[in-house]
């Protein structure tokens, strides 16, 4: 084989602009559905072993260059369903990429490993015994190194974190700097735009371009309707080629012995109900989780400037394993866009007293171990998602904002805002009971978002209780593969993009 | 696309009756939605309010909208672009509506309707345009401290005309927000990553 060669910058990507033909029938060895953390590696493993490897995005492609900075253009853009993408209840946004690179585009570079314990429940209730730590670690070390993956430096902790920090070493908290996939960051704080610099290690700029160097070719503009078989084996996909105007430009089949999903924890099980495949155990779309998270913010008597530097800094992972609270807080930045929408300090002049300070306040967002508990349907029109906290997680809920309060009042705040429908401010910690304890596990009651749905197409030893194998062939259809987070049987209480990553290089190596 | 599980929406509003749990429910994800029409196109928007022209909301939802922004963002008092005659948050949140799907859109107009309408005993079964600034404003705590759909609606309308109103970048300089900055600031970009080695 002759030497890959890559673009310096940037992506070759079929497009609806570029389609000629109303009708396009396309051959490989294997057809990757989705360009974000799994099918993007899944692709590179595949094509560096000589497979003629096509990859599929539903989403548009954005190079770089063209980020604008802006969160709500970005939304737009960028942004599974515009940024629109809520629970049926509409008290949850479920943001996820929707572009060439997917999630790993617009996502806050976090990376955690898996959690042990939470691979030995995995070993222990699904039959997941060969992932273990000692067989996932190489993966992990090699994803790491190939996206530089480090310990953010002091550089790297802005004021907000900062600040934190100082209030958890005072309450004696366990605190580390985040481990994030960037090459010297430009401390922008627009990582959930994209990064204009190319500086996160996205998919964009890393497995995308090496899987493009060796021969991997990408349809932007492309949404999967069906998986095709043949004598129960998997051989291709059905997709259309939809304009940016909304407008069916052409129908796209891909033949191909070897299917790979990795459109996300949402839309992988749609394709799957749509096309009425890999679903004896009945699993497909169950047990969505989705680390429901809240940004609870507060208010310092200095100037923070929350948008000024790296988006995040540090976390406190002292209640992280489940004996001890089963959450974890980050420190994070956030824009002008977050602000308004995810507290509620009151209306008028306290808004507007809230906003014009904005300088001054900080954030920390929490993460919790949530159960499995959500469905994803299909209803032969739309999908639904369909999730509420469970009352098992409730209270973690409360705990984890009562410990983000604490960590404020600690850190210097004067004013913490719980983020729910109506006004409650935590001034001092004999506030901090009253104004939690008394929230409802209600809808709307709570402004919840997640960024790592998970879980609707869980592995398993056993075919009746799950989808797919340990090596992300489906119990059902021969030659069908997920590789992305609906793999997760349960929720992994941290930010899941390393685990997917590790997860997929193996899949695709068992694969070959 | 069909909701199978709401009832039709009317062309015109003739009361309650027509509004099914799904579609108060469905109302509270419009700022999610409306963040996603147009937002582009009116980024930096240096039109006067009073030269607007308005081509989604009717004449009565402007109203509704203009006088929700008046109570909601009191900006001069702070030192901030008015939000009505400076900053054209109502003209921002009509191009937004225009660029909704039509049943998004019709939401919005239900949203809206239901608000002003909503009858109140406390409030004398007035509207909430015809409320003086105190009533109004007790008037959306109350709807903030309401049932789950009014919970929502609420969010909803508050989001749609604080984002509308906080997208100007004139509003920046009075946070200190810096907005874009890899421009301003000549941060290059490094390109593709190398590949691994193997």
């Amino acid at each position: 084989m002759s030497s890959p060669i890559m673009k310096a910058s940037g992506l070759e990507v079929h497009q609806a602009t570029d389609v000629t033909d109303s009708q396009i029938t396309l051959e490989a060895d294997v057809v990757v559905v989705g360009s974000g953390a799994g099918g993007a590696v899944a692709a590179y493993e595949l094509a560096r072993q000589g497979k003629r490897v096509i990859i599929l995005e539903a989403g548009p492609y954005v190079p770089s260059k063209a980020f604008t900075e802006d969160f709500t253009d970005s939304l737009q853009t960028l942004y599974q369903d515009h940024g629109g993408q809520a629970n049926s209840s509409g008290d949850l946004l479920v943001l996820q990429g929707a572009c060439v690179g997917g999630s790993t585009v617009v996502n806050g570079c976090v990376c955690f490993r898996t959690p042990d314990f939470i691979l030995q429940d995995w070993q222990r209730d699904f039959g997941l015994s060969e992932l273990t730590e000692a067989e996932l670690g190489p993966y992990f070390d090699e994803v790491e190194r190939n996206l530089s993956v480090h310990d953010n430096g002091e550089h790297e902790i802005a004021r907000h974190g900062q600040v934190i920090r100082e209030g958890a070493r005072k309450l004696g908290w366990s605190t580390k700097p985040l481990r994030r996939n960037i090459r010297q960051c430009g401390l922008t704080g627009h990582c959930l735009s994209g990064c204009k610099t190319e500086r996160k290690q996205s998919m964009l700029v890393t497995y995308l371009p090496w899987a493009q160097a060796y021969g991997a070719e990408i349809y932007a503009d492309t949404r999967v309707e069906k998986v095709l078989t043949e004598g129960g084996r998997a051989s291709g996909v059905e997709a259309v080629v939809t304009g940016q105007d909304g407008i069916v430009v052409a129908s796209l089949t891909v033949r191909a012995p070897r299917v790979v999903l990795a459109a996300g924890a949402v839309q992988t099980p749609v394709l799957l109900l749509k096309s009425g495949l890999a679903n004896r155990s009945g699993q497909v779309g169950k047990n969505f989780a989705c680390h429901p998270s809240l940004l609870v913010a507060a208010r310092y008597p200095q100037p923070i400037y929350p948008w000024r530097g790296a988006l995040l800094g540090v976390h406190i992972d002292e209640f992280m394993h489940p004996d001890k609270g089963g959450f974890i807080l980050e420190d994070g930045g956030f824009g002008i866009v977050e602000m308004t929408m995810l507290a509620e300090p009151g209306t008028g002049e306290p808004f507007m007293e809230y906003m014009a300070n904005a300088r001054d306040l900080a954030g920390l967002v929490t993460l919790i171990h949530d159960h499995n508990v959500g469905t994803i349907s299909w209803d032969g029109e739309r999908k639904q998602i369909d999730y509420q906290l469970s009352e098992a997680d409730f209270p973690s809920m409360k705990r984890a904002i009562k410990a983000a309060a604490r960590l404020h009042l600690a850190s210097g705040a004067t004013e913490v805002y719980v983020p729910a429908s109506d006004r409650r401010i935590i001034r001092s910690e004999d506030d901090i009971d009253d104004q939690v304890d008394s929230l409802e596990n209600a809808p709307q009651h709570l402004r919840m978002v997640s960024y790592h749905p998970q879980g609707t197409c869980r592995m398993g030893a056993d075919p009746l209780q799950s989808v797919v194998k340990a090596n992300g062939e489906t119990h059902d259809v021969a030659g069908l593969y997920v590789a992305d987070a609906s793999l997760l049987p349960t929720s992994i209480i941290v930010n899941p993009q390393i685990t997917v990553y590790a997860l997929a290089t193996r899949i695709a190596r068992q694969m070959a | 696309m069909k909701d199978k599980n709401r009832a039709p929406l009317p062309g015109y509003l003739a009361g309650l009756e027509p509004l099914s749990r799904r579609g108060f429910l469905r109302t509270t994800v419009l700022a999610s939605a409306a963040l996603s029409s147009g937002c582009a196109s009116l980024f930096g928007r240096k039109d006067a309010p009073e030269t607007l022209e308005y081509y989604s909301l009717q004449p009565d939802e402007i109203d509704v909208i203009t006088r929700l922004t008046e109570v909601m963002l009191p900006a001069e008092q702070f030192g901030l672009p008015s939000s009505t005659s400076v900053v054209p948050t109502v003209k921002n949140i009509d191009m937004m509506a225009q660029r909704m799907p039509e049943q998004t859109r019709d939401l919005l107009g239900l949203g809206i309707w239901v608000f002003n309408n909503r009858p109140m005993v406390s409030f004398k079964f007035r509207k909430f345009t015809s409320l003086p600034d105190d009533k109004a404003l007790d008037y959306v705590n109350a709807m903030q401290e309401g049932a789950f759909f009014e919970r929502g609606l609420m969010t909803t309308l508050k989001a749609l005309i604080a984002l509308n109103y906080w997208r100007d970048s004139r509003t920046w300089p009075g946070l200190e927000y810096h907005g874009p900055v890899t421009e301003t600031w000549g941060v290059r970009r490094l390109g593709n990553a190398p590949l691994p080695r193997a």
